[in-house]
């Protein structure tokens, strides 16, 4: 990998810019993070903390609040000019005081994702008809999309939450489904977020999908006619598959705003990453930890799923055409 | 005496208040190759477009094998299955290698499956000389590739007859001829070709007729030498004649 220009089987690929797939230290950054979150809710969910209490941190407080202590004296003993060691004295300090709550935090982040997850690939399995219909579709069709669209797009989130969650009986149908709320499913009000999510997101994603059908060339459904393909199989096999692949850049961006925008779903009590971030802090009263923390944990999941995109994009690239800036 | 292949009947097409034909009639058998030539928007591409209904005509019939493809209850995937279109911007799906555009219609449109398709596929990679660029991506080949495998997608459905809309106007002059020697083995091998195009030396070789379209209307239909020795129109000798010159610095 890197930016000069290979030549594998014949095939010429072009020379890409660098993006985070190329920088070691971010893969290992990531890694790290993952490799925690997964023996965490292994332990706490599966194993029934069999590796270690739940809730009880795998690192220990000690040497960090000994080294901060260290830090502290010699910054001190330093004088005026000290002042550089005691900021690294403070994060040490931070990093002593937050680890008792990444336990707790680690569970947040393991709803956040299914929140998101879900919200998303709910929402792509709407867009796709959704963005079909503004550029292919009658005029009925495509004012139908449209409104979706605009309505979704135009009144905040929060809103859409409180109204599903509130003013209708979604709430009370799902709470009487069976298995709601019990074991590893999550209570109603996760799934009244999903589907909140879900409806959001399905509007946001259809317009990048839209640009991006529009930017394939009218020539492409035109020969797909020709060898008498009809107009939906035409969509199906010869417009959708490019206009997908030129969605990506776009669609990661709906991605990375779900991850955080999924923070709303707090408000409808769900016990996701801001909602056990919120709960934490207003008991113990460590504010600037728990928020510095909580957005350290949503960094990670953003840069997870840049990079996750950035491989997917690479993967399904059309050989000769380039990745990006197309 | 059996029916013409072709025939279009008086075709009247017009955008809004632009007439783009106007009263177009001929008739081709199986096997013929005719060549439509005219200046820049006189309607030939549109004639074209008209035979598979990429584009509807105003007024008037098309008849292909006896059967009017203009008939509003025609199934037009039906009609398209038989008439192979090959583009002046070859307009291969850019997403499928050089084979999967030839299968892609014998698997989705005549549902064959992925085998018998891949075998039909690579035939017709052989019959226009790509057979070693099967697995590449239309972004990797060269323009006169690229047409190469759209004759051999047109090809591969089977198509009564082939229409060529300026198969090498946009391509590099050197790249022309490789197109040209393709639609010459087809011609040769008796398959019926409607074809647009200013490229003299396959029209005075491989034609069988020769049409001038001026203007929306056939100024001039005939054999070749006709056309070319004795133009019956003054146009058409006016148009030829210019036509050699803007060819002659090539």
């Amino acid at each position: 990998m890197g930016t000069s220009e290979s030549t594998t089987a014949g095939r010429t690929i072009r020379a890409r810019a660098a993006g985070l797939t190329d920088q070691p230290l971010t893969l290992f950054t990531v890694a790290v993070f993952w490799m925690w979150l997964v023996v965490r809710w292994t332990n706490d969910f599966l194993l029934d903390g069999a590796l270690i209490e739940r809730n009880t941190s795998f690192f220990p407080t000690a040497p960090f609040e000994a080294a901060a202590a260290a830090l502290g004296g010699l910054a001190a003993s330093l004088g005026p000019v000290g002042f550089p060691v005691g900021w690294v004295a403070g994060f040490f300090e931070f990093l002593a005081a937050s680890i008792p709550y990444l336990p707790p935090l680690a569970t947040g982040v393991w709803a956040t994702i299914l929140l998101t997850v879900l919200g998303i690939a709910l929402g792509f399995v709407i867009a796709v008809p959704l963005s079909v219909a503004r550029v292919y579709g009658g005029s009925a069709t495509r004012s139908v999309a449209l409104g979706y669209t605009e309505l979704f797009r135009g009144t905040p989130l929060l809103a859409q939450l409180f109204v599903l969650y509130f003013a209708t009986p979604l709430t009370t149908v799902i709470r009487e489904l069976p298995t709601v709320g019990t074991g590893f499913i999550p209570a109603q009000a996760f799934w009244v977020a999903v589907i909140a999510f879900m409806l959001n997101s399905a509007a946001y994603q259809s317009e990048y999908i839209r640009s991006a059908l529009n930017s394939v060339p009218e020539g492409q459904l035109t020969a797909a006619r020709s060898i008498g393909l009809s107009k939906v199989d035409g969509i199906r096999h010869v417009v959708l598959p490019q206009g997908l692949r030129y969605a990506i850049p776009g669609w990661s961006n709906e991605l990375v705003y779900l991850i955080k925008y999924s923070s709303l779903a707090s408000f409808i009590t769900v016990r996701e990453l801001f909602e056990r971030t919120d709960a934490i802090a207003s008991e113990t009263y460590r504010y600037t930890e728990l928020f510095v923390l909580a957005g350290l944990l949503y960094l990670a999941l953003v840069i997870s799923a840049s990079l996750l995109m950035e491989y997917v994009e690479q993967r399904v690239a059309i050989p000769g055409l380039g990745t990006t800036g197309r | 005496m059996t029916d013409p292949l072709l025939e279009l009947d008086d075709v009247y097409k017009s955008y809004g208040e632009e007439q783009v034909l106007s009263g177009v009639s001929f008739e081709m058998d199986a096997g013929d190759v005719d060549v439509v030539i005219g200046p820049s928007g006189s309607g030939k591409s549109t004639m074209l477009r008209c035979v598979n209904r990429l584009t509807e005509i105003n007024d008037g019939d098309i008849y292909l094998d006896g059967d009017c493809v203009t008939d509003p209850d025609t199934d037009v995937n039906e009609l398209r299955k038989q008439v192979g279109m090959v583009f002046q911007d070859f307009n291969l799906f850019a997403h499928l290698t050089a084979l999967g555009n030839v299968t892609l219609g014998l698997r989705k449109v005549r549902g064959m499956d992925k085998e018998a398709a891949r075998e039909r596929g690579y035939e017709h990679l052989e019959q226009v000389g790509l057979l070693d660029q099967a697995d590449s991506y239309p972004a990797e080949l060269s323009g006169g590739q690229k047409q190469r495998v759209g004759i051999a997608r047109a090809l591969a459905m089977d198509p009564k007859l082939l229409l060529f809309d300026e198969p090498t106007s946009a391509l590099d002059p050197e790249l022309v001829g490789e197109v040209v020697e393709v639609m010459r083995d087809l011609a040769a091998e008796g398959i019926t070709m409607l074809v647009v195009s200013h490229e003299m030396g396959f029209a005075r070789s491989a034609a069988s007729d020769i049409i001038f379209l001026d203007d929306g209307r056939i100024v001039e239909h005939g054999p070749p030498k006709q056309l070319f020795e004795n133009p019956q129109a003054a146009r058409t000798g006016e148009f030829l004649s210019r036509l050699e010159t803007t060819h002659e610095g090539e």
